[in-house]
């Protein structure tokens, strides 16, 4: 199998060359027998790309140490499904991966569109058929996980401890399903430059694609935040990192265009901007990856320096240049008449959106990039870390929240004054009182009053939408509110799907609000020794330590802290905190001493543990944080998530109608009317 | 299969001179970035502390005051660890297997106990170090182009959507009808189209 495996990855390259080759050939002849070639070269690549992740996952099952990529990121005593993570855990095996999901994504929208935009899908297919070749290519010639040893370790050198996570076990492929995702929709966008076809039809095709990368790269980078909390120790969840970073660059561009899509959709304006947006975040998105592989930026989360740099910035490059040439030699194919009736409406407040949105991706792009730019013009390092980040971000993301509230809300074409007034009173009064009242309370920190206030600011936009949506279907049909908010969200996912996202970006505002009142101390602490603290909302803890302990379990030596916590008179359990040792099948260390945290998760805080080491004397050296209003991160970002899900899901066209859908983005011969209403 | 190849505009380049071009920066552009390749924040710097370097200075004759504990790990949330870890000395030295930021640390610690401020401890950090040592660069020279750059983006961006957006503007009187309805192939009715104009403003409601 694993022989098997090897074979088919290099058949793959040349299946996806043939792909590449016949569907570019069969769309410039126009030869439907070559693009048919073309199509079934996708479906066998994918197929053959199976067979080489079959292969590779049966040698880290069957523990095959002759490999190296298996030595080096397994060992014998590795639990099982760390041992099947594996395959993503180190630069060969999630290369693969990669190419598994790009192939299996590719099958995919080729089958969607069998029938469908024929004229584009020679281009499409030949695109998908160049990145799909580079992937395959670089796997197999930079850093091919079926490279043999010269001889076999009776052990491999085992797994990170950091990565011996659930998190990490479905992280990385989360993140991997949205960067990849952006792939589709950038093929469907070259096809549509290449074929001057540069009406509404590729869009249409894309939308749902670029719905699954932006739904994937949510949950990826919402479970990467929380790897992050809980595995790494140092009490937060997300440092601006570069590859954090990296992760968010696509999400962004990706968010502003799910948003403009709509003012194409609508006024059918901005149709150069959305070509921009769709090839820019598959650009960033390979640029993550470059910068996640190729040792050029420091970064915790890096794979180690390989050959692959050089691979990746070339296709980066390419991929720039030859995708810019032809956005700048389509430009005029792509002028629309556009019309704008006032600078207060929906479409003008999208813009703002993705003024925001492109204007936060490149700031952070700027950041991660500065470094290297500097060193460049002035020969001296320098470090751009989260104080630089959380000066620019800030002020943008408290924009966006505001506009959160008021796009949904204002008219399209045109917004009056009484429209203004109708919908934002409420609003605007919910969230002067929420900041009054916070400021009464004695909240000072400015960032997080303006937080709080927008905050409550949009939730009554969402709830004030929702009531008159109930409203409406109560009198119209008689329901019961249960059942009309359910229909309501059933039969019109897009906007309401949308305004649970918009929900879900409130609370998680919510929570990396309340980490400015973050509290934390530095204790060190005897067996039996009490310390006391007063957390952020003035409440008196006792942790009093019941000494140190030490253990073997598994793959691993561990030495434990436990701490006895009260608060206000009340007992609240223990708190365990421990640094791990891991070793291989012969007992040998592996890797450097690793952290498990102890958490006390609540709603209004977490009680954070943190055991930094142990004296002699044993006496323990201890951070413990009070982290306000953390568990509202995960809740916000499972609700992005959730939202996501329904505006993806698929809703029949009948039902689109119902909603109002009325401007269709396909041509069509005739209009589609709504019944009277 | 048919394709509409008439009225292209003439392209910006020749088709042959793009791919030269193209050549030409696909062998030239990735060593320029590959260049740049860093170890860590400090060059070669490890998780093993390799290449620490111990900042130490006399106590100062008269200590008016030392640092409390709050200004302490506020300083040293100003100083980046040189290990590949990307977090400051503050946070990486309770939560990575680090050689560099308790060494820190300790030499905070002594730096605050001789009277020093947190700027002159700043400073002695970046004489040893180099300016890579503090988590965000300073506000001057060139260092001003990374600050203000971002702001300078989103204001041209605004500009440039503001004077879109006038470009755009309807005049005073002119029909709505709405381009994206305009422009779609349509037997529908005059009264047919004010129906779904009616629809749209109601939905949008």
């Amino acid at each position: 199998m694993i022989l098997l495996g090897e074979l088919s990855l290099w058949v793959a390259v040349l299946m996806a060359l043939w792909a590449t080759a016949v569907s570019f050939a069969g769309g410039k002849l126009r030869r439907a027998d070559l693009v048919a070639s073309g199509e079934r070269a996708i479906y066998a690549t994918a197929a053959l790309v199976v067979l080489a992740s079959a292969g590779l996952l049966t040698a880290l099952i069957t523990h095959d140490f002759s490999l190296r990529f298996v030595a080096s990121y397994t060992s014998a005593n590795l639990p099982t499904i760390y041992t099947i993570t594996a395959f993503w855990g180190g630069q060969a095996g999630s290369m693969l991966f990669w190419c598994l999901i790009l192939a299996l994504y590719s099958a995919l929208a080729v089958f969607a569109n069998r029938r469908a935009n024929r004229e584009l899908m020679p281009w499409v297919t030949g695109t998908l058929g160049v990145v799909i070749l580079f992937f395959l290519a670089t796997t197999a010639l930079a850093t091919n996980p079926f490279e043999r040893l010269p001889f076999v370790p009776a052990d491999g050198r085992g797994m990170n401890p950091q990565l011996q996570n659930p998190a990490m076990a479905i992280h990385p492929p989360n993140l991997y399903l949205g960067y990849i995702a952006t792939v589709v929709p950038f093929a469907f966008a070259i096809a549509a430059l290449i074929t001057r076809r540069l009406d509404a039809a590729w869009l249409a095709a894309v939308r749902r694609w670029a719905l699954v990368s932006w739904f994937f790269l949510t949950v990826g980078i919402t479970l990467g935040m929380w790897w992050a909390y809980v595995e790494l120790g140092w009490g937060g969840f997300w440092a601006w990192d570069p590859v954090e970073n990296a992760s968010l660059l696509p999400w962004l561009t990706g968010t502003a265009f799910l948003h403009s899509i709509m003012v194409q959709e609508k006024r059918g304006m901005l149709r150069k901007w959305n070509v921009v947006l769709v090839v820019s975040t598959f650009l960033l998105s390979i640029l993550g990856t470059f910068i996640t592989r190729s040792g050029v930026i420091t970064s915790v989360h890096s794979f180690a320096q390989s050959a692959v740099g050089t691979w990746f910035a070339t296709f980066l490059v390419l991929s720039t240049v030859v995708t810019g040439y032809l956005v700048a030699t389509r430009l005029r194919d792509l002028e629309t008449p556009v019309e704008l009736e006032s600078m207060i409406s929906r479409e003008a407040a999208f813009l703002y959106n993705n003024l925001l949105l492109v204007g936060m991706a490149f700031s952070v792009l700027w950041g991660t990039l500065f470094p290297i730019i500097s060193e460049a013009v002035k020969g001296t390092k320098i470090t751009v870390g989260a104080p630089f980040f959380n000066a620019v971000n800030v002020p943008l993301a408290l924009m966006l929240l505001a506009l959160t509230g008021i796009g949904p809300l204002i008219a399209w074409r045109k917004a009056s004054v009484a429209n203004l007034q109708r919908q934002f009173a409420v609003p605007v009064a919910a969230g002067l009182v929420a900041g009054v009242i916070l400021f009464a309370l004695g909240m000072r920190d400015g960032y997080a009053i303006v937080a709080y206030a927008l905050g409550a600011f949009v939730v009554a936009t969402i709830v004030q939408e929702f009531q008159k949506g109930v409203g409406a279907r109560r009198r119209m049909h008689g329901e019961a509110i249960p059942a009309a908010l359910f229909r309501l969200v059933a039969r019109n996912r897009r906007r309401y799907g949308g305004y649970i996202v918009h929900f879900g970006i409130v609370v998680l505002f919510l929570g990396i609000a309340g980490m400015a009142f973050k509290e934390e101390f530095d204790v060190t602490i005897q067996p039996g020794e009490t310390f006391r603290a007063t957390d952020p909302y003035g409440q008196e803890w006792a942790f009093r330590s019941n000494g140190v302990s030490t253990y073997e379990v598994l793959n691993r030596r561990t030495a434990a802290i436990t701490l006895e916590m009260v608060q206000d008179g009340r007992p609240r359990g223990l708190l365990v905190s421990d640094k791990r040792q891991y070793f291989d099948a012969l007992g040998r260390p592996t890797f450097e001493p690793s952290t498990e945290v102890g958490i006390l998760e609540t709603a209004r805080q977490d009680v954070y543990l943190v055991l930094v080491g142990v004296n002699p004397d044993e006496s323990a050296e201890v951070r413990i944080s009070f982290n306000p209003l953390v568990v509202w991160v995960w809740i916000g970002g499972t609700l992005m998530a959730l939202g996501g899900l329904i505006v993806m899901w698929p809703q029949t066209e009948r039902r689109k109608m119902q909603a109002g859908y009325v401007a269709s983005m396909a041509p069509r011969r005739s209009v589609v009317l709504p019944a009277e209403v | 299969m048919t394709h509409d190849t008439t009225s292209h505009p003439a392209p910006l380049l020749a088709r042959r001179g793009f791919l030269v071009a193209l050549g030409a920066v696909a062998a030239a552009a990735p060593r320029a970035l590959l260049g740049q390749a860093q170890g860590g924040t400090l060059p070669g710097a490890t998780m093993d502390g390799d290449g620490y370097r111990p900042v130490r200075l006399p106590p100062k004759a008269t200590i008016e005051r030392t640092l409390t504990s709050g200004e302490r790990d506020a300083t040293e949330r100003r100083l980046s660890c040189p290990c590949p870890c990307t977090l400051d000395v503050f946070t990486c030295r309770t939560s990575m297997p680090c050689g560099f930021s308790p060494r820190m640390h300790s030499d905070v610690v002594s730096l605050s106990a001789g009277g020093y401020t947190e700027q002159e401890i700043l400073d002695a950090f970046e004489a040893e170090y180099g300016e890579v040592v503090l988590m965000s660069p300073r506000k001057a020279g060139f260092n001003l182009v990374g600050w203000l750059a971002p702001f300078l983006a989103i204001l041209t961006g605004g500009i440039l959507i503001f004077w879109l957006l006038r470009g755009w503007r309807r005049p005073e009187g002119a029909p709505a009808i709405d381009p994206a309805v305009r422009r779609l192939p349509t037997d529908a009715t005059p009264e047919e189209l004010a129906r779904l104009d009616r629809a749209v403003r109601e939905a949008d409601r």
